[in-house]
């Protein structure tokens, strides 16, 4: 093969890089581009069997080993060791067809946020999770969090049955003491307390009440700890009552993020509008504008047109700075709004971006009822309040408010910890929260806890709260569970997938026994309950069993917003004008991969790079450069982090775009319970405020090194590509002038005959304008494929064993870099590098274009890896899968084989998929539709950023996206002729913006 | 130069010896059984297989 280079010269490539040593060019950074691999990645030969390195072993001496071990190795491998049994059913469920996927719509809620999802089981076993396309706000998008939820089911920590005690016992012995206990509590009116999560099911609430009704000194908490104890409170503060805000990115042109992070992956609905707004096909298409003023460097922050760091404290002042300029341009204020004590003007920290400041108010001003102001439920509760106040203004049509039953903030739960502390209560009941975690002064509770005289828990894996309880009830996953939500535009059904693994019950269920035990009558178990209530609410014609198969009602959205009290403005805004952004302010985030700390125990979710700084089993200390530069700190430096008393002793990682002066902070790492989750990480929780306005934001930080450093286990730098033109991102000016950004592709001559596809050519086009690197593909990749989990030693030698990775590029300065995300799997070359060097064929090209791999021939030379130009193959450097037993194997797809170690493995565009619709199709004589097959990673992205399909067929969507004038593919000089396509991305930020790289896009 | 190279040659005895000696008794265990001196092996665990049984009341999608 012959490349011809470009007669212009080299390529002009703008400036990416990946990590600070990139940046600086350190001699590190120069010497890691040299090694293809981490040090420690691919070991010495006799590394990998376990004995000691052979230095100058001679030819005689390995002769003489072989021949004397082979005839051995042969009588070994007569060995009948090993042979498992098949059995066929001797009476098979009704339901079952083996070899056939059941589907069941189904939901389950993280927080006070739902998720309709459709649940795929073989053979009785829940495997894959997707989101439910019958929902008219997802439609059919999820989280990648609620996809890795499938994997809790199986979890072996699960409490199998109840305990009293500390013992295992019956239902009967552990319920009659909590009914003795409860009906104790009735009689002397002692007060109950009952902590649950976020109430968002009528059926529950229902529930609730009618235990409140046979209870009457019950008392009730809804705790979420990541809920954001500042939005609750702003909620009340502005409108009365508590509220959730759904944001409707399809009607948004102009939106400003005041540090919300809506396009994490947590809000399928709006990433998907985002996705829409994004994936444009010229330039002339209406595109919208993200405004960032965030600490914290968030994927939405990554994600946006203009980004302005900003200290989180400061916050609430420049969007009251916001409302009164918009105010003097003629935007009506709320009736009793008062911003007197907001000075007008652009605020001290703008000053060197003034152009930018206007740029902004002219664009909230000209969009009007387009326009959104969008919140972080961890800011401070005044920086909610002036986002309420701004989108009042605006009258923004891009977002609904609507009212939700309330959660307990830490101010609720430290009143509740008094009350137990002083006899108050005669009976705690924790059910699906964890408390004894997630209160800031753990000794304190712990302390009051242990004075009510009978606790009960109800939840499935034995936590820090359930260390404290005598009566242990173990719960239902939700997969094997009953319930219902409400959701805007459809009320939402969930049902069982499987019959219960274990001796659990139901939640509900619980109460519903302690409901009969205190009132005397019996309302049946919660699926009658349940059944009564939707048979009395469904609308005329439509059976309960269809809205189970549809897993919803749709229903016409009926909540009225509550009105905007603008009295309430004035003291924020005093409290917003008076903040100062001084020393270090830590911000509290729930993380990624543990959420409040509940997936803890998920090993999927600890091993997903997290989006931003790619660190996986940990949660490290993100400081800015400028910070990290003061102190002297280095990346992995230990340092220790000091607070009102707490000190914690934690790595470093150094996050260019980071405002100066802020720290950041997971929560949800450092569990003392679960097999995975213990030890994982320090917990951040005791770190939190008492003030539920600023829970989250504290001031008063120390930061000094500790000694020591840490090595991390962070992906960012695995499987560099030494700085090639790998990622384009265009602005909308460039779009519409230069569409390919000024480069040329080189012409290809090959030696090597075309490839011929009698029937299909399968490929795939990436659109980078709207992938947000949310990681969903990653998790649903996964899930669907079997990939192993390595743990966090292996990951530090860069063996993770993703089929499919987010790499995230930054450009321009450390202080405030743009950054593209680019998901990087198997490019199914048509002159694939790694075929041609396999010795034994392992790997070779299908007649429908993949590149695919005989995992039973490979014999782990890693040639292919070693030549693969997109470092996308994964080796099985250890036995990561044989060992496991039930109930861990049960989340296998029985389509996907499972590798053992010495195997290479990678992205097989979900052949299974394609077979299974190729079946279909040839059964019902017909053609393969266009976007009837989908892979995982597809299905999964909830931005719709992937689109699988026939290359072949003209028609086809992936076809057209090909012929796309941001099409490009990653390097095409190579002339590997890759089958993955992707479409640059785009960043449309306003004329002469900061960057100097105008548009007339803006609205 | 190749001689000094090479390792002692206790190492190198070692080395030949231990794949051949384990797989050996790995072989001869297969005909006769255990071979003397081998530490017995601790009975395996009957697996935990779970019974999966279908939900009650659900209706599919589709499947």
């Amino acid at each position: 093969m012959k490349t011809r280079l470009p007669e212009h010269g080299p390529l002009e490539t703008p400036r990416f890089w990946r990590t600070l040593e990139e940046r600086i060019e350190s001699p590190e950074a120069q010497s890691a581009a040299q090694d293809e691999f981490l040090p420690g990645a691919v070991p010495s030969f006799d590394d990998v069997h376990g004995l000691p390195v052979q230095q100058g072993f001679s030819r005689r001496d390995f002769l003489g080993l072989v021949s004397a071990t082979a005839a051995l190795a042969a009588t070994v491998g007569c060995d009948r060791k090993g042979q498992g049994t098949v059995v066929p059913y001797t009476k098979r469920p009704v339901e079952v067809v083996p070899g056939v996927a059941n589907f069941y719509a189904s939901a389950w809620q993280e927080g006070r946020r739902v998720y309709p999802v459709l649940v795929k089981t073989r053979e009785g076993r829940p495997i894959h999770i997707t989101g439910n396309d019958e929902h008219p706000g997802t439609k059919g998008k999820t989280s990648p969090r609620t996809m890795a939820d499938v994997l809790r089911l199986y979890d072996p920590d699960r409490l199998r049955a109840p305990k009293l005690d500390g013992r295992i016992q019956n239902w009967a012995e552990v319920e009659s003491r909590l009914h003795a206990a409860l009906v104790a509590a009735k009689g002397a009116g002692q007060s109950v307390l009952l902590v649950t999560g976020a109430v968002t099911s009528p059926s529950r609430k229902a529930l609730l009440a009618d235990l409140k009704a046979a209870l009457p000194t019950l008392e009730h908490l809804a705790l979420e700890p990541a809920a954001g104890d500042a939005a609750e409170e702003a909620s009340r503060a502005c409108f009365g009552q508590a509220v959730q805000i759904q944001p409707r990115l399809d009607r948004a042109e102009v939106i400003l993020s005041l540090g919300a992070d809506f396009l994490n992956g947590d809000d399928p609905e709006a990433l998907g509008a985002w996705g829409a707004k994004r994936r444009l096909k010229h330039a002339k298409d209406v595109i919208n504008r993200l405004w960032v003023l965030e600490g914290p460097m968030t994927l939405t922050g990554t994600n946006a047109d203009v980004r302005i760091p900003v200290a989180p404290s400061r916050l609430g002042a420049l969007a009251f700075t916001l409302a009164k300029e918009l105010a003097a341009k003629g935007v009506p204020l709320p009736a009793g709004t008062d911003l007197s004590s907001i000075s007008a003007g652009v605020p001290a920290e703008l000053r060197e971006a003034s152009k930018l400041w206007a740029d902004l108010l002219q664009d909230l001003h000209h969009a009007g009822r387009k326009a959104v102001v969008l919140c972080g439920a961890q800011m401070p509760a005044e920086a909610h309040q002036a986002a309420h106040l701004l989108n009042a203004m605006l009258g923004s049509e891009a977002l609904t408010v609507r009212p939700a039953e309330p959660l307990a903030t830490v101010k609720d739960l430290e009143a509740a910890a008094k009350g137990m502390a002083g006899g108050r209560y005669g009976t705690v009941v924790f059910w699906d929260v964890n408390p004894a975690f997630t209160f800031p002064g753990t000794t304190t509770w712990k302390d009051a806890v242990a004075k009510v005289p009978f606790r009960a828990w109800i939840g499935q894996v034995e936590d820090e709260t359930a260390a404290q309880c005598q009566a242990l009830l173990p719960e239902n996953h939700w997969l094997e569970s009953w319930g219902d939500f409400w959701t805007e535009g459809a009320d939402v059904l969930q049902q069982p997938t499987v019959g219960t693994l274990y001796d659990t019950r139901q939640g509900e269920d619980i109460l519903l026994g302690a409901i009969k035990a205190l009132s005397g009558h019996g309302l049946g178990n919660y699926h009658a309950f349940l059944l009564d209530r939707w048979q009395r609410s469904l609308p005329a014609g439509t059976a309960f069993e269809q809205a189970l198969h549809d897993g919803l009602v749709k229903v016409a959205a009926k909540a009225t917003p509550p009105p905007f009290k603008g009295a309430s403005v004035a003291p924020a805004a005093r409290k917003a004008a008076a903040s100062r952004a001084d020393g270090l302010e830590l911000v509290l985030f729930p993380g990624f991969a543990t959420f409040d700390g509940r997936h803890g125990n998920n090993s999927w979710l600890q091993e997903t790079p997290d989006p931003i700084t790619k660190m996986t089993w940990d949660n490290p200390l993100s400081l800015s450069v400028q910070d990290a530069k003061a102190l002297g700190i280095q990346e992995g430096d230990f340092v220790s982090l000091s607070l009102d008393g707490t000190t914690l002793k934690l790595p470093a990682v150094i996050q260019p775009g980071q405002a100066k002066g802020v720290l950041s902070l997971a929560l949800g790492y450092g569990r003392g319970t679960g097999g995975v989750a213990k030890g994982v990480g320090l917990n951040a929780y005791p770190l939190m405020g008492l003030d539920p306005a600023s829970a989250n934001v504290r001031q008063g930080v120390r930061l000094a090194k500790a000694g020591g450093r840490k090595e991390l286990s962070r992906t960012q730098s695995h499987h560099r590509m030494e700085g090639r033109d790998l990622v384009r991102s265009l602005t909308m000016d460039e779009f519409e002038h230069n569409p390919k950004g000024h480069r040329h592709m080189p012409e290809l001559v090959s030696l090597y005959e075309e490839q011929k596809f009698p029937d299909h050519k399968w490929g795939m086009v990436i659109d980078l304008a709207a992938c947000t690197g949310c990681s969903a593909c990653v998790v649903a990749c996964q899930s669907e494929n079997n990939v192993p989990v390595v743990g966090p030693e292996q990951v530090a030698k860069g063996r993770e064993m993703h089929w499919i990775r987010i790499d995230r590029y930054y450009e321009g300065e450390l202080e405030n870099p743009k950054v593209v995300h680019q998901p990087m799997l198997c490019q199914h070359c048509d002159s694939a590098p790694c075929e041609n060097v396999c010795p034994v064929n392992a790997t070779n090209h299908s007649p429908d274009g993949l590149n695919q791999m005989a995992y039973n021939r490979c014999v782990g030379t890693r040639y292919c890896a070693n030549n693969c130009p997109y470092k996308v193959r994964r080796f099985n450097f250890l036995e990561y899968t044989a060992y496991k037993t039930e109930p861990e194997t049960l989340v296998n797809n029985p389509e996907v084989t499972v590798r053992p170690r010495g195997v290479m493995e990678k992205c097989s565009f979900c052949v299974q998929r394609i077979q299974d619709v190729k079946i279909r199709a040839k059964g019902e004589g017909r053609s393969i539709l266009d976007g009837e097959v989908t892979t995982a990673c597809m299905a999964g992205c909830p931005a719709d950023a992937i689109v699988f399909g026939d290359l072949k067929d003209p028609k086809s969507k992936v076809a057209q996206l090909v012929a796309a004038s941001r099409a490009y593919r990653v390097l095409e000089e190579v002339g590997a002729k890759p089958a993955i396509t992707y479409l640059a991305d785009l960043k449309n930020p306003p004329l002469n913006a900061a960057s100097n790289r105008g548009g007339h896009h803006a609205h | 130069m190749a001689a000094q190279d090479r390792r002692p040659f206790t190492d190198r005895l070692a080395a030949l010896v231990a794949g051949p000696f384990l797989l050996g008794q790995r072989a001869l265990a297969l005909q006769w059984g255990e071979s003397p001196g081998s530490p017995p092996e601790p009975p395996p665990e009957p697996p935990a297989r779970l019974s999966l049984t279908p939900p009650e009341h659900a209706i599919k999608r589709r499947g």
